[in-house]
């Protein structure tokens, strides 16, 4: 914390928490299962650095990273956040035009 | 003496009995379709029987079946529900939701029936919704009674490791499996830990840590967990094709034995894998293609090319049809002799299975 001034007032009381070890420990989510806790390759390029160990095809793969909210960043997390993304699109190969990208309000 | 002959002969009929109701029950498979739809489907007739559609919204996950085969527990609700449903009558017969005022509880993969099917257990990541904060909550097993109704609450709460996904029991149901980084053996009882088995923690020389990857619970036939593995070499030129290797790990819920062993310079991509219920030295793995793997000389027999990824896989008990599941609408049916494509299951309506479970009832 040398490096870094708080200057909103809930850093200066994270800053004065930790100093007086009142901060709770970090604790990380309990699988390795999305939600930008998954940092294995998997849209752009497979474990080989090319793409034939993708999905095939990847619509295949679409809602099985949207339900468990593996790659959160590259496809909505319908647990959570977006649960009405893929609702009224069951097969993502057909009803992919129904489909769109997401923007938190 | 005659006390126990006696006993023994009842012991002997109704192990034949059993054995004949179990000879006489048919099997079928279970899996689900978005949205909030089980599909029951005829693995001899090629077709779906019959489909359900259940509480709550999105796409189901785990599915476990009753041990007579009469009920599917499934995951629901966007993995905040657990329902039973009759699969005789349609009906709603079991309901749980995980989750209360301040504290949002997901199910994440875990899911596991008693042996005699009066406890159901569910492995739970609780988060409590601050004003300003999610304060994560330790992972817990929550167990429930499955005659506890439509309202049902859990009946006693189980400590688990963080990073558990499967949850196994033993098949004489007195030891729960945790796989997580290891697998924790859990009295399912009381929680007590009873022994931890090495996974990631293996001590192998020239080896880095496995990579142990699985969410899909589909071992009901031959009674054996069993999971692909990776695991990079440290002690060679990270550019020689040997310096990645793909193994299976497989634990037998009879007896506990647990065996790791490298099959192959890492090639393809594998997710989930099946033994053979009666060669049982036959593993059956899939992704984008089916691979045939032997124990004994921990080797690929074969491999073919699947038409598209199927993320799950089963066998049929009498060993000789293995089934590829999830992702798509399609259940895919292929022989374990040649792997070839013997037979498929269109899923009507044409919905994704996404990560559904597949699992094989007799009934």
């Amino acid at each position: 914390m040398k490096h870094v001034k708080p200057i909103t007032r809930k850093a200066k009381l994270v800053e004065k928490a930790a100093e007086e070890g009142k901060l709770d420990e970090a604790v990380p989510m309990q699988t390795l299962t999305g939600c930008a806790t998954t940092f294995d390759p998997g849209w752009e390029t497979d474990p080989f650095g090319g793409v034939a160990n993708l999905c095939q095809p990847m619509e295949a793969d679409l809602y099985g990273c949207s339900d468990p909210c593996w790659w959160p960043a590259q496809v909505p997390d319908t647990i959570n956040t977006y649960p009405d993304w893929n609702a009224g699109a069951p097969s993502a190969g057909r009803d992919w035009r129904k489909l769109h990208a997401v923007d938190k309000k | 003496m005659m006390t126990r002959l006696a006993l023994l002969g009842v012991m002997a009929v109704a192990a034949l009995l059993g054995a004949a109701g179990a000879a006489d029950a048919k099997e079928y498979l279970l899996t689900s379709v978005k949205p909030n739809t089980l599909v029951l489907a005829d693995p001899a007739a090629r077709k779906v029987v019959r489909t359900y559609k259940i509480a709550g919204d999105g796409a189901p996950l785990g599915i476990v079946p009753s041990p007579d085969g009469k009920i599917a527990y499934v995951v629901t609700n966007h993995w905040g529900s657990l329902v039973g449903i009759d699969l005789d009558s349609g009906k709603e017969v079991f309901h749980a939701d995980f989750s209360e005022d301040g504290l949002r509880v997901k199910n994440t993969f875990g899911l596991e029936i008693s042996k005699d099917g009066s406890e159901i257990f569910v492995l739970e990541s609780p988060v409590k919704l601050l004003p300003n904060e999610y304060e994560v909550q330790d992972a817990r097993i929550a167990v429930y009674r499955t005659d506890a109704g439509l309202k049902a609450k859990p009946v006693r709460f189980l400590p688990v490791p963080r990073r558990t996904t499967y949850l196994l029991l033993s098949t004489d149901g007195g030891k729960l499996y945790a796989i997580n980084w290891d697998i924790t053996v859990i009295d399912p009882k009381d929680g007590k830990v009873l022994e931890t088995k090495t996974l990631i923690h293996w001590d192998r020389k020239g080896y880095a840590e496995p990579d142990v990857f699985g969410v899909w619970s589909q071992f009901e036939q031959a009674q054996v967990y069993v999971s692909p593995y990776f695991v990079s070499r440290t002690d060679i030129d990270p550019k020689d094709p040997a310096a990645n290797k793909t193994g299976l790990v497989t634990l037998d819920l009879a007896t506990g034995a647990l065996r790791l062993a490298d099959f192959e310079n890492t090639s393809v991509v594998i997710f989930t894998s099946v033994v053979n219920p009666v060669r049982r030295d036959e593993v059956y793995s899939v992704y984008s293609t089916l691979t045939k793997t032997d124990l004994k000389t921990d080797s690929i027999v074969k491999r073919v090319d699947l038409p598209h990824t199927y993320y799950a896989v089963n066998v049929s008990g009498d060993g000789k049809e293995v089934y590829t599941g999830g992702t798509m609408d399609d259940i895919g049916i292929y022989s374990t002799e040649t792997l070839e494509r013997i037979g498929e299951i269109k899923i009507p309506g044409g919905a994704d299975q996404a990560i559904s479970w597949l699992r094989v009832i007799h009934r």
